[in-house]
């Protein structure tokens, strides 16, 4: 026999077959051929002629191979799943699933958009939220080893300032004393008026020790610190300008350095610019010179204004100097009885003073978009569930052809995972506008604010996010879509298990969890809004509108004395009270709510002196007599400041009722007479002529301090620097016409901080409408997700449902009723997440407790009333698939399997 | 044979192969050989099939699932792979006679022959 095998082997090598089919083909073709011989030489032909008739059946072999070529590789372009051939190609499977992923989601758009949509907004929010935490709280401050910074103050805890702007005279000792510190700097506030060079502007800065630059560890853009030669009294003329004000003011010119310019009607020499990023500690300031105490200041213990600063030395803890200061202060307190008494002193890192009062509302925060992550997961959890429930066909066929289960879970997750991907980038362009967007709106007194961005950290915390989303979301769908009975699937008609009672368990699971999350959300936001709406509905003691405030501080140096500023304070609020549109105006050495300070210690005639450390501190402020007028602060008793009240008139001062109330209780206070500290001469006695209502003079959430008014023909300190029209027409109209007033009597006087006194009261509570504004954004989120996850579980379960509702309504039952069953069970979902929600409030609100005024973190008002939100959103939620519901036709439904 | 009676065979085999194939494997499963001699036989040797040609087809009509093969070991000979008529393969089989005898009548009725 000859070896046919070998001939049917040499005509198909070109092929390059598969091995194995190639051999079933060698045999079977081997096999016709080896028949064809025997039969030959059975039906009497020689070998010769056998084998050339088995050969024959092989003439066109060409086109055997050729058609075969084309059969197998047409079998070939199947695909080849893993247990056919048993490749073990990590990356070549993966990116097959990446692509089979990526055509299942193009290939349901809508699925896709809205998941996509939701783990954007719950990505991004995130990202946003932790930019801000990134910058103010996490980003080491931009100076030299920050973190031996610290903030030191005394601890008046006494009189109720725990964090005291120290005095002069204690910075001198605490600075001599210590051995923790390497350096100690006071700063101080100063304004000045810039003149000589165009338009006076008034300039804000910051008189500082030449010890400053030096802690920080900052280098000047141009030129150098100040030395310590130049903060002496006497001494300090020289400036150093801050990057904005030389850009402005000076165009950038490179040879600032040396040249002299006029302030306050006094020569400063620049000495030096600070670079554009510089701030400290907040970023106003425009200018710096040297402190430069007088021998007077220096002495002085009994005003406290400074901020003081200080680094620690290497190897010093911060309990160390704590208990160092502590020691000082209390030796000053025995040295010192009559200022310093029971004055202690406080050291404070640096970013813990500069964020501590912020840091609460942004952990809040952060928790919050945390929660909106998670309700936005379960929703797309959700939705994977629902998908995976029709997909059930293409699994089973999978397993059939043998994939494996790890296989399939494997390519359940490589999907998540690029949905998560794809809402995660979405969610960081998201969050990069969300940046932009808060960074308008951060009340600017926060520090870095400026500099807050999406960087290298946020993308990394984004990404992370991301792959954790969804890991999370993907692996309860890819775990129940792949646990079923392959027979039960693939037999036409059969339930799938995702539709079975431990799907709808988990999905119902899913949807109770987010409206649990939303009610929290809800609540704090709730209590916020609550807390705001209290604040801002708390009467400040004056009227806020058509109110006109501006700045015009007088220069010491030109308006030494004050008959000189008291006749410019006449003059001026004669020609503003001349101009149409307005009905009165005043000055004051300080409008409500703009700042701290500005307090004395009093003493009381006919009492004893109080003890050291027992002294009356009132708020002290200079006004002119129609102040109260314009103010629209009523007058309770007594009389108001009028023409009577002269330089050389007895000296008459007007109460708050709060003063009253706490040093004369159950007395008369008018005519009774006091003065500041310890009267020197019979001319020191004022008389109380008045009370008038409290005002909040810090903040609208603080009792109103007890508080004194004088007139500025009479006081001789604190001069004015607030001036108050009170306007018929549009406050901010008359602007330019009061400016023109002020410069009709001294051309050089700048005018600053034109606002209206809505405005300014807007400004004080800018923070906690920030915080409201930002929750309730996130809660608003939240619901609609909970709400678009609920429709969705319910249209799901109306769906499957069907069968079952077209049976009950051939058997008679009406619209109402089944629209009564569906909302029901949805309702049922709905109320079991608020009660789980309602207990998760109570525990966790307590954090936001100091974010809440007038408002406890378990107001029952609020709790009900976001409840029955949730409750009603929850109905409408079910609302259209049981309107749906009643739709079906029972005939159709009863048919359909 | 000439020219033209090659590219009639052709084309002629082209449109009947696979209704062959199909009937034949019809009444019970046979191997290749076998359905090549009976094609062979039946015909009078108008109609021939070798290698080239019937094994390419017999994969063509496995692929599209209208006839299953399945190795068979009989005892004391080698394993032979036998093809049978599936399901589908039914259905394309009454299909296609339908069409094949419509052909045929309408070619008759052009060209005059009477039905033998």
């Amino acid at each position: 026999m000859p070896d046919w095998k070998r001939e049917v082997k040499n005509r198909l090598s070109g092929l390059q077959l598969d091995p194995v089919r190639e051999s079933e083909i060698v045999e079977e073709l081997t096999q016709h051929l080896e028949d064809r011989y025997e039969e030959s030489l059975r039906g009497g032909a020689t070998e010769v002629e056998a084998r050339r008739a088995a050969l024959r059946e092989l003439e066109g072999d060409g086109l055997l191979t050729q058609s075969l070529r084309q059969i197998e590789s047409a079998t070939s372009r199947e695909p080849k799943t893993s247990a056919s051939h048993g490749r073990v190609n990590v990356f070549s499977d993966l990116w097959q699933d990446l692509r089979y992923g990526a055509r299942v989601l193009l290939k349901n758009r809508a699925f896709t958009i809205v998941a996509v949509i939701a783990l954007a907004l719950g990505i991004g929010a995130n990202s946003a939220i932790f930019s801000v935490v990134n910058t103010v709280l996490l980003r080491p401050l931009p100076y030299k080893d920050p973190e031996r910074i610290v903030s030191v103050d005394e601890d008046n805890s006494r009189h109720g300032f725990p964090h005291d702007t120290p005095a002069p005279a204690n910075y001198i000792d605490w600075r001599d004393q210590n051995k923790v510190f390497d350096q100690m700097a006071a700063i101080a506030d100063l304004s000045m008026n810039l003149t000589g060079a165009g338009e006076p502007e008034r300039l804000d800065g910051r008189r500082v020790s030449a010890s400053l630059f030096p802690l920080l560890g900052v280098e000047p853009q141009l030129g150098r610190w100040f030395s310590p030669e130049e903060d002496q009294a006497g001494a300090n003329h020289s400036i150093i300008l801050s990057h904005a004000l030389w850009q402005r003011r000076f165009g950038g010119d490179a040879r600032i350095v040396g040249k002299k310019i006029t302030m306050n009607g006094y020569d400063f020499e620049v000495v030096g610019v600070m670079p554009a990023s510089f701030q400290f500690p907040t970023r106003e300031d425009q200018f710096w010179i040297p402190i430069a105490f007088s021998q007077r200041e220096a002495a002085r213990r009994r005003s406290h204004f400074l901020e003081v600063y200080a680094r620690l030395k290497d190897g010093v803890t911060l309990e160390q100097a704590r208990a160092e200061m502590t020691t000082i202060a209390a030796r000053l307190a025995q040295q010192y009885p009559e200022e310093n008494t029971d004055l202690g002193a406080g050291v404070v890192p640096l970013q813990e003073q500069l964020v501590g009062n912020i840091k609460p509302a942004l952990l809040v925060l952060l928790g919050a978009v945390g929660f909106v992550l998670l309700v936005a997961c379960a929703n797309v959890a959700n939705l994977l569930l629902a998908r995976a429930a029709v997909r059930q066909k293409e699994i089973a066929t999978r397993v059939a052809l043998g994939a494996s289960r790890l296989r399939l879970i494997r390519q359940f997750l490589t999907e998540s995972l690029l949905l998560a991907m794809i809402g995660g980038v979405f969610g960081l362009l998201l969050s990069v506008w969300g940046v932009r967007l808060l960074k308008a709106f951060i009340p600017e007194n926060i520090s870095q604010a400026a500099s807050i961005t999406v960087d290298v950290k946020v993308l990394a915390f984004t990404l992370l996010v991301s792959l954790l989303t969804g890991l999370v979301f993907g692996l309860a769908p890819a775990t129940q879509a792949t646990k079923f009975n392959l027979n039960e699937t693939l037999k036409e008609g059969g339930r799938d298990s995702a539709s079975g009672s431990r799907g709808s368990r988990i999905r119902a699971a899913l949807v109770i969890a987010e409206v649990a999350l939303s009610l929290v959300l809800l609540v704090g936001a709730g209590l916020l809004v609550n807390s705001f709406l209290h604040l801002r509905g708390v009467d400040p003691g004056f009227h806020t509108d058509h109110l006109l405030t501006m700045n015009v501080v007088l220069p010491a140096q030109k308006y030494a004395d004050q008959a000189h500023r008291s006749a410019f304070y006449d003059d001026l609020l004669r020609r503003v009270e001349a101009l149409p549109g307005v009905k009165s105006a005043a000055v004051a050495s300080q409008i409500p709510l703009i700042r701290q300070g500005d307090s004395n210690g009093i003493a009381f005639e006919g009492r004893p002196d109080p003890a050291p450390g027992q002294e009356n501190i009132v708020a002290t402020r200079i006004v002119s007599p129609r102040y109260f007028q314009t103010m629209g602060i009523q007058l309770l008793r007594g009389r108001p400041f009028g023409e009577q009240d002269r330089a050389d008139a007895p000296a008459a001062v007007v109460v708050s009722e709060s003063m009253a109330r706490r040093y004369y209780p159950g007395e008369d206070p008018l005519g009774k007479r006091i003065s500041f500290g310890k009267p020197q001469s019979p001319d020191d006695w004022m008389t109380i002529v008045g009370i008038v209502n409290d005002v909040r003079q810090y903040n609208l959430d603080a009792e109103p301090k007890p508080q004194i008014y004088l007139t500025y023909q009479q006081a001789g300190f604190f001069a004015p620097r607030h001036l108050i029209i009170a306007t018929s027409v549009e406050p901010r109209g008359l602007g330019s016409a009061v400016r023109g007033a002020v410069w009709e009597i001294d051309k050089d006087q700048p005018v600053s901080d034109i606002s209206t006194m809505e405005d300014v009261l807007s400004e004080s509570i800018a923070r906690q409408r920030f915080s409201m504004i930002l929750l309730a954004v996130f809660a608003a989120v939240g619901l609609i997700l909970a709400a678009v996850g609920l429709y969705g579980v319910m249209s799901y379960s109306v769906a499957q449902r069907r069968h079952e509702i077209g049976i009950r309504m051939a058997l008679g039952a009406q619209a109402s009723d089944v629209l009564r069953m569906v909302v029901g069970q949805g309702l049922k979902l709905v109320f079991v997440g608020v009660a789980i929600g309602l207990i998760a409030s109570l525990a966790l609100t307590r954090v936001m407790a100091s974010l809440l005024f007038g408002v406890s973190a378990t107001d029952p008002t609020t709790f009900a009333v976001i409840s029955l939100v949730l409750v009603s959103a929850g109905v409408l939620a079910c609302f259209v698939p049981a309107r749906r519901a009643t739709k079906v036709d029972p005939m159709i439904a009863l048919r359909y399997e | 044979m000439t020219h033209i009676s090659q590219m009639l065979d052709r084309e002629l085999k082209k449109g009947s192969a696979e209704l062959l194939i199909l009937s034949l494997v019809e009444a019970r499963p046979r191997h290749g050989y076998e359905i090549s001699k009976l094609i062979e036989s039946r015909s009078d040797g108008v109609v021939r099939f070798n290698v080239a040609s019937l094994y390419p087809l017999l994969y063509r009509l496995e692929q599209r699932g209208w006839i299953k093969g399945r190795w068979v070991e009989e005892a004391g000979q080698r394993r032979r792979r036998f093809y049978r008529l599936t399901a589908d393969g039914k259905k394309v089989l009454a299909a296609q006679r339908n069409t094949w005898r419509e052909f045929v009548e309408a070619i008759n009725r052009i060209t005059g022959m009477e039905h033998a």
